[in-house]
């Protein structure tokens, strides 16, 4: 093969960016906001549920996270259609579009994580501000949303972001099912045209610039938001 | 005195499965009276303070607060625990909030009060306490203090029907114990029903009208103020002023 070729990378920028990129960035956004909104149930549901709930949700956490994601991802492109026939009752597989399954395995994956982020922070609190809320007449739920929880995204946030970070990389995974994220628009016109070298170098710095720039903030965030206590 | 705010009877409370930490313990508050209860530690006050609120839940015996039974499944807990307020050793103040709106939780969600008149309310609370200008700051901008009195003006907020203590000013640097008592003191002499965790005994001769002496998760003695300083009955109670009062 020739030269490394830059003019490749130059002319395929607004294809990487405007299709792979955006895809790429908001998988990881919704992934980790829905993988957040699950993870805090599951860990409410550990900490302060019935023995049953605690006992499913750390069956679930402790389910998924031993699984490799890539499966995880398959797995659920080819079940969802038939998990969706079954709930709906309809007679065939419902179609689910390649981002709706990649959404729900990312939020599906994520939250198991994150609840354990979730449940560390919730535990670091310490005991007298849940009885402190209770006893001026907070439900468990009011005080969990108005007292503990505002403390936990804060004290949590850099470990919540580095998270992020780490399913931003992550999504990549998602070529596998032939979508156009940020890997697989690098991927297609690198098979297009023979540039495999120069396509495949290009996605590993945008992703090591994005993701180093990314967690240099949280180490700043980190050092400025402790709570004072 | 008037109708009785607390009743507690023949309680006994264990955690887990571990012994009874309160045994047959029996005590009355009237309205308007102040309570003092001290012990060793470990004697189980805490224990009951967070009973009386429900905070903890008791196996034998039973509770009546306001004239509810807290072991009534049909009460409203958070509505009985918004009208008992509670002051902790560690002020327990929420840290990422303001203090005004410290004050003002619990009055808007809980009782439901317009935003304006909660702030009202918080600011003639703060300015009881001496804490009018720190009303837009955190509390670790505070002292120890100073935090706890705005412990104490957020439970007022709920315009509680009896003040529970536990411990409050233990965990404060000496010379900032006496800010806190005087507001308790004020308290007290406003007629405000109070049932009073400490060791302050300079507190409990001023304002109680009654001391209560705990031991072993039982109460040994229970005494008009003056009769409890002047010739503690029992043994223990004997032992444990000496102690604490010849220092
Ligand atoms: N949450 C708890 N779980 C188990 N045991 C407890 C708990 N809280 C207190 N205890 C035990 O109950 C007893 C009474 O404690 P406490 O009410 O805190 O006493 P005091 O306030 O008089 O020092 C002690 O033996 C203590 O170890
Ligand atoms: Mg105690």
């Amino acid at each position: 093969m020739s030269q490394f070729d830059f003019e490749i990378i130059h002319r395929s920028l607004s294809y990487l960016f405007f299709e792979g990129m955006r895809f790429t960035l908001t998988l990881t956004l919704l992934s980790a906001l829905g993988g957040v909104i699950l993870g805090t149930l599951l860990a409410m549901a550990r900490m302060a549920g019935g023995p049953v709930l605690a006992a499913c949700a750390a069956g679930y956490v402790n389910l998924v996270r031993p699984l490799p994601l890539v499966l995880v991802i398959f797995w659920f492109y080819f079940l969802v259609p038939y998990l969706g026939q079954w709930l709906t009752g309809a007679s065939r597989p419902i179609h689910v579009g390649g981002f709706a399954s990649a959404l729900i395995t990312f939020i599906v994956f994520e939250a198991a994580y994150f609840s354990e982020i979730m449940r560390a922070g919730i535990g670091s609190i310490p005991r007298g501000q849940a009885a402190a809320a209770t006893a001026l007449g907070l439900t468990y739920r009011q005080s969990m949303r108005y007292v503990i929880l505002p403390q936990v995204f804060r004290i949590m946030l850099p470990v919540l972001l580095t998270q992020t970070i780490v399913l931003f990389q992550d999504t990549s995974l998602v070529y596998v099912l032939s979508i156009t994220d940020f890997l697989g628009a690098a991927s297609k016109i690198a098979q297009r045209d023979g540039r495999l070298v120069e396509m495949y170098s290009f996605a590993a710095l945008v992703y090591f610039i994005m993701s180093f720039t990314a967690s240099q903030g949280v180490r700043t965030l980190r050092a400025r938001v402790a709570v004072p206590r | 005195m008037s109708e009785p705010v607390i009743q507690i009877e023949h309680v006994t409370k264990s955690y887990g499965t571990g012994g009874p930490v309160l045994r047959d313990v029996s005590l009355t508050v009237a309205g308007g009276e102040v309570v003092v209860v001290c012990g060793p530690s470990g004697s189980g006050k805490s224990t009951l303070i967070k009973c009386v609120n429900a905070l903890e839940p008791i196996q034998g015996g039973r509770i009546v607060v306001g004239g509810q039974d807290l072991g009534d499944r049909r009460v409203d807990l958070p509505r009985l625990r918004a009208r008992v307020g509670m002051v902790f050793q560690h002020f327990e103040l929420f840290p990422h909030m303001r203090v005004l709106d410290n004050l003002c939780l619990a009055q808007t969600k809980v009782l439901g009060r317009p935003r304006a008149e909660a702030e009202t309310r918080a600011m003639a609370l703060l300015d009881r306490v001496g804490l009018h200008a720190f009303a837009e700051k955190h509390p670790g901008q505070l002292s120890g203090g100073q935090q706890q009195r705005v412990a104490i003006a957020r439970a007022l907020a709920m315009d509680p029907m009896v003040m529970l203590f536990d411990e409050a000013t233990s965990a404060l640097d000496p010379e900032m114990v006496s800010e806190v008592l005087d507001v308790m003191v004020e308290l007290a002499r406003s007629g405000m029903t109070m049932m009073v965790v400490t060791h302050e005994m300079g507190f409990a001769r001023k304002v109680a009208h009654r001391v209560v002496f705990m031991d072993q998760g039982q109460i040994a003695e229970d005494a008009p103020t003056q009769a409890f300083f002047e010739a503690p009955r029992s043994e223990r109670a004997q032992q444990f002023l000496s102690k604490i009062l010849t220092y």
